[in-house]
């Protein structure tokens, strides 16, 4: 400061009167800097914590596990947990482990997500594109059914899949999730349907595209982002079930998260947490994979899709 | 009511009326449209004219009447059957679709053989001049290309109607009057009819051969642009039409000795050279004059002359506004920049009553 005032007088042309120019310097260390990361770094802790327990109990052997230091990382890492928790594990009167399950969630999940996503892209493009008699009542109808507690539902759904004959099946549990993903993604579909530009629908009816042709042709190219976020949230949903496999399954096609809690919660025998760890990590690996590889896929379908002009 | 439409007749609308729920759009409408005429729905937003747009295009379903193209009667037709294209305020192009395919992609939906669709694209490429971008996206191209796209797929499907809903609000005011001109050209050259939506009185003059003035879902005036700048229906016409707006004067017309008179706060113009619509009675009633009728300082004899006091002076360019008060009510006048008063002056008006319009104080009517 006393340098620049110095300089001004000598003989620097009046024309630069000195003091601060261009950007202002920051501080690394500034006191907002601090709370700013340190709060991140607390939150991240917080959540990463338990993960980090079970990741490491599922690498140890259980004379390890029982000294009690579950903070400890493994001394001797053993995979024999991770393989026992997928292929040998008992639940009930089976001993294959959760592959049983994972086979069945597989199953359960992808149908339930392709037909869902299917029907209620094409209900919420008829409900914000076609706007045809009843379709506000339709729409509230939707939107209520989204606020009805699962458990009212439970029963009467156990008898008509019974009256129709797929109770405990697949198909039947497919088609509840299907019933029951139905609100919230046609809104989802409706909403994003709705802002995209409607003189966009008129100049394809204008050049003769009818329902399907319109569908097919000019919105779905034009949806990417909003098809991958519906994936997300039914992979995950379906994925993550618990309730409506239990009541809607018998043991034998039972999805992978039933399996998981009768791995984990057996009475019988000695409790062998690794194994219970490391079952519970593959049951969480798929949400996990889907939140990863579609999280990208999601960042570049909406730069993709860049719906302008 | 005919049913018989002449066959020089391009579009024909008749008794249209739209309803929404309780709120009546458009009033039972009636528009005759001649072949190869380019006519201008004009009026402020909420009046009605894209709604009448979209009804002819059968983009909205009416609630009453009926919609002749061709002499066809299309009341029922789908848009893509009614042998209309239409150009859209946003363009309105396929995001993922490259120019050429957009220009083809009602052709493809159509069925139309591939060498025909080749053809006319390359036809509709050379008249916009769009060749070199037909394998960009719509992303890749500047607004008023965009534009030109869009314009370009109503050409290829070689219809009798064009139809504009507001094609150049989107660009900026260079651009805008460029492309004016352009479709003003393409419309020499192509000679289709062409029905036009715009709130530009500026686009509206220069376009069209015949404008429709529309106020909450009516039809105010349908006439030659000259004859609506010039000899308005109505008030609202008259204020609508006209950059700075008509003057006018509230006051009230009499009959004295000297024959018809408008007066209006000790000020009294003779109407002797006026040419009434209609036979006047005394009353209240609005005198309007536009602007550029009035002569600044001219020297000249008028009419009707009169002394005011410059309140404000506007330059605008090409010309100046002056602002005055006359019987205390607000009144612009437009002179050449160089022969601008400064504010406070006095200066002396004048004009001739033949190029004014009176309205009725009740109606406003013309009179």
């Amino acid at each position: 400061m006393m340098d620049d005032q110095i300089k001004a007088v000598a003989g620097a042309p009046i024309s630069d009167p000195g003091g601060p120019r261009g950007p202002k310097p920051r501080r690394a260390l500034s006191r907002r800097n601090i709370i700013l990361y340190g709060t991140l770094f607390v939150a991240a802790v917080y959540y990463l914590l338990p993960l980090y327990v079970m990741v490491v109990t599922s690498l140890k052997g259980m004379p390890e596990i029982r000294l009690g230091h579950i903070f400890a990382p493994p001394m001797e890492i053993t995979f024999e947990p991770w393989v026992k928790a997928w292929g040998k594990a008992c639940t009930g009167l089976n001993c294959d482990g959760l592959s049983r399950g994972f086979w069945n969630s597989v199953r359960i999940t992808i149908p339930s997500v392709l037909l869902s996503i299917a029907v209620a892209s094409v209900n919420g493009y008829a409900l914000a594109n076609w706007r045809f008699k009843g379709a506000e009542i339709f729409f509230t109808i939707l939107i209520v059914g989204a606020f009805i507690p699962y458990q009212v539902m439970l029963y009467p759904i156990v008898i008509i899949l019974r009256e129709i004959g797929i109770y405990g099946t697949l198909t039947g549990l497919v088609l509840v999730h299907c019933i029951f993903g139905m609100p919230i993604l046609t809104l989802l579909f409706r909403n994003y349907f709705a802002s995209l530009p409607d003189e966009l629908f008129r100049a394809a009816r204008v050049d003769g595209a009818g329902f399907w042709g319109i569908y097919l042709r000019i919105m779905l190219p034009m949806s990417l982002p909003i098809f991958v976020v519906a994936v997300i949230i039914q992979t995950t949903g379906i994925w993550n079930d618990f309730l409506f496999g239990v009541v809607y399954t018998r043991p034998d096609t039972y999805p992978m998260t039933v399996q998981l809690n009768n791995i984990v919660n057996a009475v019988q025998g000695v409790k062998e947490y690794n194994v219970n760890m490391a079952a519970t990590l593959i049951t969480g690996l798929v949400p996990l994979i889907v939140y990863f590889v579609s999280g990208k896929l999601f960042v570049r379908g909406i730069a993709a899709g860049a719906v302008k002009g | 009511m005919t049913s018989e439409v002449s066959a020089k007749t391009s579009v024909s609308v008749q008794d249209l009326s739209l309803n929404f729920g309780m709120v009546s759009v458009l009033k039972s409408l009636n528009l005759d449209i001649a072949e190869g005429e380019f006519v201008v729905l004009l009026g402020p937003s909420g009046c009605g004219k894209s709604t009448l747009l979209n009804c002819i295009a059968g983009l909205l379903d009416i609630s009453d009447g009926r919609i002749f193209i061709k002499g066809r009667n299309v009341t029922w037709e789908e848009p893509a059957n009614r042998g209309i294209g239409m150009v859209f305020q946003s363009y309105a192009l396929y995001p993922q679709m490259t120019v050429e395919k957009n220009l083809s992609f009602g052709l493809r939906v159509a069925g139309v053989p591939k060498d025909e669709i080749a053809r006319r694209i390359a036809r509709a490429a050379e008249i916009l001049q769009i060749e070199p971008l037909l394998q960009r996206k719509p992303a890749a191209l500047s607004g008023g290309q965009r534009q030109r796209v869009a314009i370009g797929r109503a050409l290829v499907r070689d219809v009798d109607v064009f139809l504009f809903d507001e094609p150049l609000s989107n660009l900026d005011a260079k651009l805008r009057s460029e492309l004016r001109v352009e479709i003003k050209l393409l419309h020499r050259r192509l000679k289709n009819t062409m029905i036009y939506v715009t709130h530009d009185q500026i686009e509206a003059m220069t376009l069209a051969d015949r404008i429709a003035v529309m106020r909450g879902g009516e039809i105010q005036q349908f006439d030659a642009p000259s004859a609506i700048y010039n000899r308005p229906v109505n008030r609202f016409v008259a204020g609508f039409l006209g950059s700075p707006g008509m003057n006018f004067l509230e006051g009230r017309i009499e009959n004295d000795q000297g024959g018809w008179r408008f007066a209006v706060d000790g000020i009294s113009i003779p109407l002797a050279t006026y040419a009434f619509e209609r036979q006047p009675e005394p009353g209240p009633a609005t005198f309007g004059v536009r602007p550029e009728h009035v002569a600044l300082n001219s020297g000249e004899d008028w009419p009707f002359s009169m002394t005011a006091t410059v309140e404000v002076v506007e330059p605008m360019g090409s010309d100046t506004l002056v602002w005055l008060l006359v019987a205390g009510q607000k009144f612009s006048v437009r002179v050449s920049a160089e022969r601008a008063p400064a504010a406070g002056d006095t200066v002396s008006i004048g004009f001739d009553p033949m190029r004014a319009s009176l309205f009725d104080g009740k109606t406003d009517r013309r009179i």
